[in-house]
């Protein structure tokens, strides 16, 4: 069992309360995501379960033992930091097996756990490299390398592929995914990309100003985001969020539809408006409409659709897919 | 042929202004430079082979009066004379004394007490700036200082004669070794700080991620010290071992309000005994001889140490 | 984790605070040492005076000799300040800026001086002087330390001026700039740092220069503060209360020159120093 636990937690830097209280389980096996805008908190809280921060007020529970005031090294974690902070001094198999040799594991322990990791990762030709020698994805997988080696209960990711190309990035997204599947261990990462989050997680939690916005699987946010915060970070192209008079008349405050569930059509629909602006993206066609009901909404169009900016049209939202959020904080769905 | 070449060298000079700023900005400092570094140092060279006061233009130009030239050829002798010297030889022991100082006692000083006031926080701004005072005091005014905290009938030293309870009061500045082993201790005082500051500077651009890193691997703050930090600024130790080596070979400040010398010559450093058997003799020859042996230690060990130890870097 | 006090805090703080005492006691002994008479001195050479005598700094202040003595150091230094600024900049500026025939050994050549011993020199240098007319001048002081300066000024300033983003220098040139145009109302302004930096370490050293003044300077109306100091000692060697207060006069505007400048001062030793 490494379910992570964490009970009424406060963290303040001086007089600036950066989480208030939060309480949050991450579940044993789990690939947990924690995900936001910068400054929400998420990787103070990833670095209070690391140890690296301290708790200012709460516990902290790692499979069930209580580390609140342990020492990072023994709280069963391993870490994969954004700037991978490999030591640049030390070869890939030194860097690998630096943990190893501090907790004085015998010389040939430390080979044959390096050797492993090494095939895992495919690292095998790079061992006796030195890290600026190496590719960013080479690198990358080195940081994964020396937390995978100290077989760790739990393994956390500070934004590991935000220094990638977008290429490579999509690739390392399926190698972790993978990882996380062969290992079958706890993972939290954090990342302030909500497609990262979409992508690979089992579970979101999403933090705003240091609160817990919502807990959930992928879907589950996507379909039914308790507040106008999460529906507009999940989802991309943003969900369309129209205050006054529409909303009003479905008695709420805002009503959220996705770009994705509005039907366009040239002749009828529930509101009229004229296109601004259109993105042909082959599989995909995004168009800006000015209306005078709703203001500027966001339409997704599947595949190629011949319109082009000036054009006037028809927006109709589908029922089903409309989210009313009011003003006592309540969600209401068709 | 002539006149169209100086035309256009006065178009050039019209039209090319990046040729017009190289000939206005580079030539002064290069003069400056040339007649008051390099054309000295070349001339040692030249003079070091010559009996000569300095009277006349050059040792080797003739005198009207004398129908003899102004200075005497000696070939080696002044580097003879200057070798088979016991002061010079306790002068070069000294210098060497002051590089393995420096590199056993003042170096792992400085780097201690970098490590534990790297960090920013006011309390380690308060204590960095102490151990930075030092450097800026004057070495002339440090010198001083000292002169009077080991005089045995004043300072430091008269206070521990009478604590010990010696009869007659110390005077280690009039004693041999201690003079110099005086001076020794006032460089490491007076020159720890500029090497900690450098220390701190190369720590400070440390990834702090990777001390994390150390620290979730388990490193206790000793094993982060010895395995992360030090290898990590090793560029900065080279640097401030080349410092330190350079600066050793041209201590001559602190001498001479501590010891000017003495006693019997016992406290010289490769320059003050310049100053004493060259310079206050006009013995020009042989001061340059003097000369030409500091240049010659100075420049092979540069060299050297860039080419090894500094090598890739 | 809550840390707490632990013995390895506490040896850290015993250790600072002993070298600190090492550090302060012998330069606060030197400024009480002298409102003391020479009697106390050698009683009590590290404690407070028992009566405050201020005649001793007052003589020292209220005569000529001294202030002569700061003002020569100080026009010595201020010379040799503007001299290395001008002189290094705009020879740093060519370097960094343009490539022209004979650039790189020219560079290589001055950067040679970084090697040198200023005192290995010291005798041809002497003559030198003695030619040029300059021995008992404040330019006899001033241009050896120039010259001796500029080896370091240059690379530093070249280093800085590298890093500048070249793109600015294109925009100059499209608009129609002149390179020594360019120099003066681009360079200079935006190398603020490096020039302070460049002339508080120069500042500092023209200032507590000893060898250089102890050669070229005999007339004691020409003297630097430094050969005035060893000039005191020796006239007054009993008292040693007076040249304590002399030393001491001489270091408050170290002191206070130190605590202005030192952002410039650390900003020099991190900059060039780890880079080398």
């Amino acid at each position: 069992m490494a379910e992570v636990r964490m009970t009424n937690i406060n963290k303040s830097f001086g007089a600036v309360e950066v989480i208030p209280d939060l309480s949050l389980t991450i579940p044993d096996g789990s690939f947990s995501v924690l995900v936001g805008p910068s400054g929400c908190g998420k990787s103070t809280l990833l670095r209070m379960i690391a140890g690296l921060e301290d708790v200012s007020a709460g516990e902290i529970h790692i499979a069930g033992e209580d580390v609140t005031g342990a020492k990072p090294s023994d709280r069963g974690i391993a870490m994969v930091f954004q700037s991978y902070a490999l030591y640049p001094h030390m070869s890939v198999r030194q860097n690998i097996g630096f943990g190893l040799k501090l907790a004085k594991t015998p010389k040939d322990e430390i080979n044959r756990r390096v050797g492993e990791a090494a095939e895992i990762l495919q690292l095998g030709p790079l061992l006796d490299r030195k890290p600026r020698q190496l590719s960013g994805g080479q690198r990358q997988r080195v940081a994964i390398g020396r937390s995978i080696v100290r077989k760790p209960k739990v393994f956390l990711f500070d934004e590991p592929l935000s220094n990638l190309d977008a290429a490579l990035r999509t690739q390392m997204r399926v190698e972790l995914a993978e990882l996380h599947a062969k290992l079958n261990a706890t993972m939290i990462y954090v990342t302030h990309d909500q497609v990262e989050a979409m992508t690979m997680a089992d579970q979101i939690v999403i933090m705003k100003d240091g609160i817990i916005q919502q807990v959930g699987r992928p879907m589950e946010l996507y379909n039914a985001p308790q507040n106008p915060f999460v529906a507009g970070f999940i989802g991309s192209p943003r969900m369309n969020l129209i205050e006054g008079r529409i909303a009003e008349a479905r008695k709420s405050k805002i009503l959220g539809i996705r770009p994705e569930h509005i039907d366009v059509s040239p002749d009828a629909g529930e509101w009229e408006g004229r296109l601004r602006y259109v993105e042909h993206l082959g599989s995909d066609t995004v168009a800006y409409v000015d209306s005078e009901a709703a203001g500027r909404i966001t339409v997704r169009l599947p595949g190629e659709v011949a319109i082009s900016t000036g054009d006037a049209v028809f927006l109709t939202p589908r029922a089903n897919n409309i989210h009313l959020f009011r003003a006592d904080g309540t969600v209401e769905r068709a | 042929m002539a006149r169209t070449a100086h035309t256009s060298l006065w178009q050039r000079w019209a039209q090319d202004d990046q040729l017009r700023m190289i000939l206005i900005f580079v030539p002064p400092a290069i003069l400056v430079f040339t007649v008051f570094v390099m054309m000295p140092m070349l001339q040692a060279g030249f003079f070091a082979p010559w009996k000569w006061s300095g009277y006349g233009p050059a040792p080797w130009a003739m005198n009207e009066t004398t129908q003899t030239t102004f200075g005497r050829w000696v070939g080696d002798r002044n580097f003879e004379r200057m070798l088979g010297h016991s002061a010079f030889r306790q002068a070069v022991w000294n210098s060497g004394l002051v590089i393995a100082v420096s590199l056993l006692v003042q170096l792992p000083l400085a780097l201690a007490l970098a490590l534990m006031i790297y960090r920013t926080s006011r309390a380690n701004t308060v204590f960095r700036l102490i151990f930075f005072l030092p450097y800026i005091l004057a070495e002339v005014a440090t010198g001083l200082i000292f002169a009077f905290a080991l005089d045995g009938n004043y300072g430091l030293s008269a206070w521990l004669s009478q604590l010990v309870g010696l009869e007659e009061a110390w005077f280690p500045l009039a004693e041999r070794p201690w003079a110099y082993y005086s001076i020794l201790a006032v460089l490491v005082w007076k020159y720890f700080g500029f090497h900690m500051m450098i220390y701190i500077a190369g720590l400070q651009s440390i990834n702090s991620e990777l001390l994390e890193s150390a620290e979730i691997d388990g490193a206790t703050s000793w094993q982060k010290a010895w395995y992360i930090k030090i290898p990590l600024i090793w560029p900065a130790i080279t640097v401030s071992i080349f410092y330190s080596v350079l600066g050793a070979l041209q201590v001559f400040d602190l001498v001479m309000p501590m010891t000017a010398g003495g006693p019997s010559n016992s406290s010289h450093t490769l320059v003050s005994y310049l100053y004493n058997f060259g310079f206050i003799r006009l013995d020009v020859g042989f001061g340059s001889a003097v000369g030409v042996f500091l240049f010659v230690t100075g420049v092979v060990f540069a060299l050297a140490y860039r080419n090894t130890v500094q090598r890739g870097q | 984790m809550s840390r707490m006090f632990t013995w390895a805090d506490a040896a850290r703080i015993i250790v600072l605070l002993a070298v600190s005492f090492l550090i302060l006691m012998p330069i606060a002994a030197a400024v009480l040492g002298g409102f003391k008479t020479n009697g106390e001195l050698r009683v009590s050479p590290f404690g407070l005076p028992e009566v405050w005598h201020l005649q001793f700094y007052g003589e020292i202040l209220g005569g000529r000799r001294f202030w002569v003595y700061l003002g020569n150091s100080f026009f010595i230094s201020i010379m040799t300040v503007g001299l290395t600024l001008v002189l290094g900049s705009m020879c740093a500026f060519a370097f960094a800026q343009t490539r022209f025939f004979g650039s790189r050994f020219l560079f290589g050549y001055l950067l040679l001086g970084l090697m040198f011993p200023v005192a290995a020199a010291i005798m041809p240098l002497f003559l030198t002087v003695r030619d040029l007319g300059l021995l008992d001048t404040a330019w006899g002081v001033i241009l050896p330390q120039v010259a001796f300066g500029l080896a370091f000024s240059i690379m530093f300033f070249r280093t800085f001026f590298k890093e500048m983003p070249s793109e600015l220098f294109d925009a100059a040139r499209v608009d129609g700039c002149s390179y020594i145009r360019f120099y003066f109302t681009f360079t200079l302004p935006l190398s603020t740092p490096i020039l302070a930096t460049i002339a508080v370490f120069v500042f500092v050293q023209s200032w507590n220069n000893y060898l250089l003044p102890l050669i070229m300077l005999n007339d004691r109306e020409g003297y630097t503060w430094t050969l005035g100091a060893m000039d005191f000692r020796g006239e007054y060697a009993a008292e040693w209360n007076r040249t304590l207060a002399f030393v001491s006069a001489t270091l408050a505007p170290a002191v206070v020159f130190f605590l202005a400048a030192q952002k410039y001062i650390v900003s020099g030793l991190t900059g060039g120093a780890v880079k080398g």
